[in-house]
């Protein structure tokens, strides 16, 4: 995980505008995965930032405050979080204020903001009220600074943390400040926040450092290496030394840890009789979907929630599902069966993937896949020793150029299907980051019935000009692709749409549509090359964009038959005979009088129609 | 839309006597006929084809058929006409088709079907096709001299009649299988009686007369065409064509049109309820209601509702008309390429189906253009990324398009690729650890297996060929639910039948594989000890403390264990306690005995010196605080399986009471607990000296430990 958001601040470092980071980071938030969510607790991540005179003081050149850069981190972290997972809990806490307010009152220039809870629109508008000039001001009034006790402010956090009734599954704190000695030296500070730090890390609490730019640079060895939990990993340790004082590296650091890796399922390949290795199967990719409605009143926008209810239309009485049995019409007959044997008929297997054999890697038709694909890796917890088989039949594999056909049941009462599972070795790039993680790729093989038969139109084969143009054409138009280079613009525009509505705002942030085709770019690119191409492949008449021409002609001479006087069409709704007419004489008809349709049903042409000459 | 084409089939069987002869141990081949024609007709209902048919016999007793005149065209029996096939057909050819004595002559009764066919032509229907399947063992005398009038007939349906189906039931099965082919190749015929050789020289005849290319593969035995139909039809669906401009830039465009190669196919056909006693579809209704969330559940109607989405902790209302006037729009249909890429490049899918472009069949420069692109992209072995848009409805998608270049055709393969949203990069330990790390004996046990377990060999002419063929393999839950319903449907009220054997087999390794790999699989197994690892159990759970009733199913036991253990994880992390501190008492006990880091008998200690101190204030506030505190303690005593402390402490506080004037507050003990001491209720935690003690006290408070009260000692908190 770590790895992987290096990979990600790797590519951020060719972006060049803050705002675009934004963006970045947003949609990072938005597609972690919570749609596997289960219920091991939530989420929880306190924002401790320090707000002593230091942090306001702004940059040369006019670069914002460190107390701006961070209030708009916050801000994009709760954004993002509302997006990606709004059941995680966040809270917004400063320290080293004038004014204090947190739950008790016990202790001193700690200024609870926000109290853990799931995010809203208002609290991303309070942040919102904190960024820039105005932002500053608000703060010195309604908190002002104060003297600084972090061990005050922790043992605050840790109280909120403590409050919380709910499950939390992963807790986390940051720290936002540019002091490197929050205390000035006072050593018993120190000591009384190391005490509570020690606390608050026993309890689970994970606590992170997010230092700003300071002049002079920051020194976390003085007091917060102390303070912060040890790294996870040792390769995490030269990114905490490095002081972070650009916004881009700090949401990158916020970011972390938000993609859970959950397994769609685990289950055993069984290579033969007595051979189990414990796999677990992770989705590669899923399709990310605009999330669901909610149904409100209108009357007061409370939810409501469906009940749906089966009942005997004779008897008015509510069926229940043993009252019932499925049923389906072939041959001009229902055939019945009882739910459970509906069930039991689509049971085949109990959950495994079983290895049928082998075969080499030229037998795998690329394009004939019909899922996305999933990824396997050993699972050891469950069987010892799978690793190793695991790791044996990769190497192998790889080795010797084949993939293995096994059939794959992922669920009980689920039909099996056949997967080829090609060998995938893992990658690392020039800075040892995993870019590939090793593992079988399962990849769903089509049935007979999946593949259907073309009838395949035969032409001339282009002569070597003629490719050979057009390889120029490609050669100029080539670029490196990366699988995240393209983001969903119907999925962004609608978040964008709900930000904009929930926020208040006037419109919603626009969107780039990274699929559309950068048209000029590619017409300066190619410059004389496309006419070249066309002088080579179609003659001086041929026209691309339109239709052929003997294809329009017939629609010309069909056009005049169907139509229908306006006095024949009354009559037919009259004596109630338009179901007489044919749907293109229907249509038609809609388009005589300038009714527009979408519907291409017979009946709704119809009710178009009767509700037109109502009129 | 245009009607599907329609096409028609005669089945024509040969039901006479020769047909039900064959030498002992073989199956006769009525019997075999039958076979085919039912499991024909089956495929037909299933695949649900608008195909029609009728079923004719020959050599039938009786005779019924509409040119029975003047003793003309005797024993033949129309026994349906021509119409969709159904279950009622299926039930006919089972019920009523049966061997009859006669013989008729099976070209003189093409010829009444080929008249039959002409009659039903004049009465309007139209076809597109029209097939006979004649099924007979050719066994009965053939009169030559009908053939002119025969081939003359045939030839004035034209080009209507494609193909003729003969089943032939073979003697020697030796021959069978080259019979398809060639069997008027001299010596072949071997097994054949004079007749039986006549038949086919007729056969061979009429075929060739009607000037068909395929017609002499027409030709099948009884046993080949079961082998043909043993499984229901292929979904077979009419791409559709979709026609659109592929462009590069703005100037470069190529028609094309796109056709859906590959597709997860589903089935059409849905389940529907209907109501258990009657059956029927109209019997059963559901609707769908919404309510308010208060305490009545207030309906309310669907036109008074409105939609929202979640932002975070609040809804936002965001109406259907407001979604649809800012949703994303795009300008429809497109095929736009934004760049070319490196093929291997592209590996990640997210490929729900593949699409395959051609050119417009009448457009040979598109066709030209397109081959140019194709063979450009394949020679520098890149692929095309490109906006693909279905329609102006259909969200558009990124995907790529690959060159595919066959020996018959080229054409452009377009898969989806996966938005930035849809990726789930996930990094994985390596698996290049020294404690995973093969041996070389391990290497080349595995390498063993996977030779012996190619699917894919070369055979003695360096052919390759392959023995599992995933793609030729049938959806078996389609095949699996069609049998099932067709067995329904025939037999009802049996149970459903067990899967067919060669659909079993067809998911099964081959049995060459299995054999082969048996002794490397041996190898493999001695040479990597895998052990299951017993799932870890939460020792602690609430059956196994109280034996809860063993009715409950076991997925439901194992929610209440992950239940539990989650319960303390969340405990566990309740924030830093240290000790037992004076606000909640109840709950510091708790964490602290979650956290583990204080040994169980101090923290009792800690949590005693409270309950004595909260106890000195005499106020019932305080009381209550108390209460909760023994009733903790009692429970996390219970959840430790160590008593000694809990029950020693109840008794010297028993005994403290009349001292200390604390009976108000003992009173209250005793009202709100269940059972004071622990003990009675849990075997496992043999305390000797509370078991004495307990029945003590148990005369004071009467103990019922139902169930219900084990749960709320369970989850009190």
């Amino acid at each position: 995980m770590i790895n992987f958001v290096c990979l990600v601040l790797h590519n951020k470092r060719s972006a060049q505008f803050k705002k675009y980071l934004f963006i970045y980071l947003f949609i990072y938030f938005l597609f972690s995965p919570s749609v596997n969510y289960k219920v091991t607790g939530r989420d929880s991540l306190v924002f401790l930032v320090d707000a002593s005179k230091e942090m306001f003081i702004k940059g040369e050149d006019g670069e914002p405050s460190n107390f701006d850069i961070t209030m708009q981190c916050v801000r994009s972290v709760y954004t993002s979080k509302i997006i990606s997972s709004h059941r995680d809990l966040v809270a917004l806490v400063f320290y080293g204020t004038e004014k204090s307010k947190n739950p008790r009152n016990s202790f001193k220039h700690v200024y609870v903001y926000h109290d853990l809870d799931e995010p809203g629109a208002k609290r991303v508008q309070d942040v919102e009220a904190l960024r820039g000039e105005r932002g500053a001001r608000l703060a010195a009034d309604t908190m002002g600074s104060g003297e600084v006790s972090l061990g005050d402010a922790l043992w605050c956090c840790s109280n909120l943390y403590s409050d919380i009734k709910l499950r939390l599954s992963h807790k986390r704190l940051m720290i936002f400040t540019c002091m490197d000695q929050p205390h000035g030296g006072d050593s018993t500070k120190d000591r009384q926040a190391r005490t509570k730090a020690g606390d608050l890390k026993e309890t689970g609490v994970v606590i992170d450092l997010m230092h700003l730019m300071k002049p002079g640079g920051f020194d976390v060895s003085l007091f917060f290496c102390d303070i912060v939990s040890p790294p996870e990993d040792e390769s995490e340790l030269g990114l905490q030394v490095e002081p972070c004082g650009k916004l881009d590296d700090l949401q990158k650091r916020v970011q972390a840890k938000q993609q859970k890796k959950r397994a769609m399922a685990r289950v055993n390949l069984c290579l033969g009789e007595g051979m189990n290795v414990a796999v677990g199967v992770y989705a590669n990719a899923v399709t990310a979907r605009k999330p669901s409605a909610i149904r409100l009143y209108r009357e007061t926008n409370e939810p409501v929630h469906s009940k749906t209810r089966t009942f005997h239309t004779q008897t008015g009485s509510l069926l229940l599902p043993s009252e019932t049995r499925k049923a389906q019409v072939y041959g001009n007959r229902q055939i019945v069966m009882e739910k459970d044997e509906v069930d039991t008929i689509k049971k085949f297997y109990d959950p495994e993937i079983f290895l049928i054999g082998f075969k080499p890697m030229e037998k795998l038709k690329l394009h004939h896949h019909i899922r996305p694909s999933v990824l396997l890796y050993p699972e050891e917890q469950q069987v010892t020793g799978s690793s190793c088989v695991f790791a044996a039949l990769l190497k192998k594999c790889t080795e010797k150029k084949v993939f293995a056909v096994c059939r794959y049941t992922p669920r009980r009462n689920y039909p099996p299907r056949f997967v080829a599972l090609v060998p995938q070795r893992e990658e690392v790039d020039e800075s040892n980051v995993q870019v590939t993680p090793p593992g079988f790729n399962a990849i769903f093989l089509p049935f007979a019935d999946d593949i259907r038969k073309l009838d395949t139109p035969q032409f001339p084969t282009a002569s070597d000009v003629q490719v050979d143009k057009m390889k120029e054409i490609i050669t100029k138009m080539r670029f490196k692709y990366r699988s995240d280079a393209f983001e969903n613009p119907v999925i962004q525009q609608h978040y964008r749409n709900l930000e904009a509505l929930a926020l208040d705002m006037l419109a919603p942030e626009s969107i780039e549509d990274f699929i559309m085709p950068k048209v000029e770019q590619i017409d300066r690119r190619l410059g004389p090359l496309v006419d070249e191409f066309k002088e080579l492949v179609y003659p001086a008449s041929y026209n691309p964009d339109s239709k052929p021409a003997a294809k329009h002609r017939q629609d010309n001479e069909k056009k005049p038959k169907v139509e229908i006087p306006e006095a024949e069409l009354r009559a037919h709704i009259k004596n109630g005979t338009l179901g007489k007419l044919t749907v293109p004489v229907l249509k038609e008809a809609c388009k005589q009088f300038g009714i527009r349709t979408t519907g291409t049903k017979k009946q709704e042409l119809m009710d178009a129609l009767i509700a037109q000459m109502a009129k | 839309m245009a009607r599907a084409a329609k096409s028609a089939l005669v089945l024509c069987m040969d039901v006479g006597f020769s047909m039900s002869n064959s030498p002992p141990g073989e199956e006769p081949p009525f019997d075999q006929a039958k076979k085919v024609i039912q499991k024909f007709v089956q495929r037909q209902v299933f695949s649900e084809s608008k195909d029609e048919m009728a079923l004719v016999l020959f050599g039938t007793d009786a005779t019924k058929n509409p040119l029975d005149q003047d003793g003309q065209y005797q024993h033949i029996t129309v026994r349906r006409q021509l119409m969709a096939p159904d279950f009622e057909l299926l039930e006919e050819i089972e019920n009523h088709v049966r061997p009859e004595s006669q013989q008729t002559d099976c070209i003189f009764s093409l010829v009444a079907v080929g008249l039959f066919i002409q009659r039903i032509k004049m009465l309007v229907k139209k076809y597109d096709r029209l097939n006979i399947v004649l099924l007979t063992d050719l066994s009965t005398q053939v009169s030559s001299d009908n053939l002119d009038v025969i081939i003359g007939n045939l030839g004035k349906l034209g080009i209507t009649l494609q193909f003729l189906n003969f089943f032939i039931h073979m003697c020697d099965p030796e021959n069978s299988n080259n019979m398809g082919n060639s069997y008027y190749r001299p010596g072949v015929g071997k097994g054949l009686s004079r007749e039986q050789k006549q038949g086919l020289e007729m056969v061979r005849d009429i075929m060739l007369s009607l000037d068909e290319d395929e017609g002499l593969d027409q030709v099948y035995t009884f046993s080949e065409a079961i082998e043909q139909l043993f499984m229901f039809k292929h979904i077979e669906r009419r791409p559709m064509a979709w026609p659109c401009q592929l462009t590069i830039g703005s100037s470069l465009s190529i028609r094309i049109v796109g056709y859906k190669a590959v597709t997860d196919e589903k089935l059409k056909k849905m389940w529907i309820t209907v109501d258990a006693q009657t059956s029927k579809r109209d019997d059963v209704k559901r609707e769908t209601v919404y309510c308010l969330d208060d305490d009545n559940e207030t309906e309310v109607q669907k036109d008074d509702t409105i939609q929202g989405f979640r932002y975070g902790s609040d809804i936002v209302p965001f109406s259907k008309v407001d979604q649809e006037q800012m949703k994303y729009k795009h300008d429809g249909k497109c095929f736009a390429v934004l760049g070319f890429t490196k093929h291997d490049s592209v590996w990640c899918s997210l490929w729900f189906q593949t699409i395959k472009m051609f050119a417009p069949k009448d457009d040979e420069h598109a066709g030209v253009a397109l081959s140019a692109l194709i063979q450009a992209l394949d020679k520098l072995n890149m692929v095309a990324i490109v906006r693909y848009a279905y329609d102006r409805r259909c969200n558009p998608q990124v995907g790529a398009a690959f060159p595919c270049i066959k020996q018959t055709y080229e054409c452009l393969v377009y898969v989806q690729l996966p938005f930035m949203e849809d990726l789930r990069q996930f990094s994985f330990p390596s698996l290049e650890n020294k404690k995973f790390t093969p041996s070389e004996s391990q290497l080349a046990a595995v390498d063993s297996l996977i030779d012996s377990m190619m699917l894919v060999e070369e055979d003695e002419n360096g052919q390759k060929e392959d023995m599992y063929k995933v793609h030729e393999i049938p959806n078996p839950a389609f095949q699996r639910l069609f049998q099932c319903l067709h067995h329904r449907a025939v037999n009802p009220g049996t149970p459903l039948p067990t899967m067919e054997q060669w659909l079993k087999d067809a998911l099964e390794r081959p049995s060459a594989i299995s054999e082969r790999c048996q002794a490397p699989l041996e190898e493999m197994k001695r040479k990597f000890p895998l052990k299951a690892v017993e799932k870890k159990k939460e020792l602690k759970t609430g059956a196994q403390i109280f034996g809860k009733g063993s009715a409950e199913p076991d997925a439901k036991k194992s929610k209440v264990d992950e239940e539990e253990e989650e319960f303390n994880l969340a405990k566990i992390s309740e924030g830093n306690v240290t000790s037992v501190g004076s606000v909640d008492p109840a709950r510091d006990f708790r964490s602290l005995i979650n956290q583990k880091s204080l040994p169980f008998g101090e923290v009792c200690q800690q949590l005693t010196h409270r309950i004595e101190q909260l106890l000195s204030n005499r106020s019932t506030h305080y009381y209550m605080k108390c209460i909760t505190c023994i009733q903790t303690f009692r429970e996390q005593s219970v959840k430790l399986g160590n008593a000694d402390l809990y029950n020693s402490y109840l008794q010297s506080l028993k005994k403290s009471i009349p001292n200390s004037g604390l009976q108000v507050f003992w009173d209250l003990l005793v009202q709100g607990m269940i059972s004071l001491f622990i003990g009675e209720e849990k075997k496992e935690v043999e305390t000797e000296p509370a078991v004495d003690d307990a029945g003590d006290v148990d005369d004071l408070v009467s103990v019922c430990l139902n169930s219900s009260a084990l749960k709320y000692l369970m989850f009190v908190s």
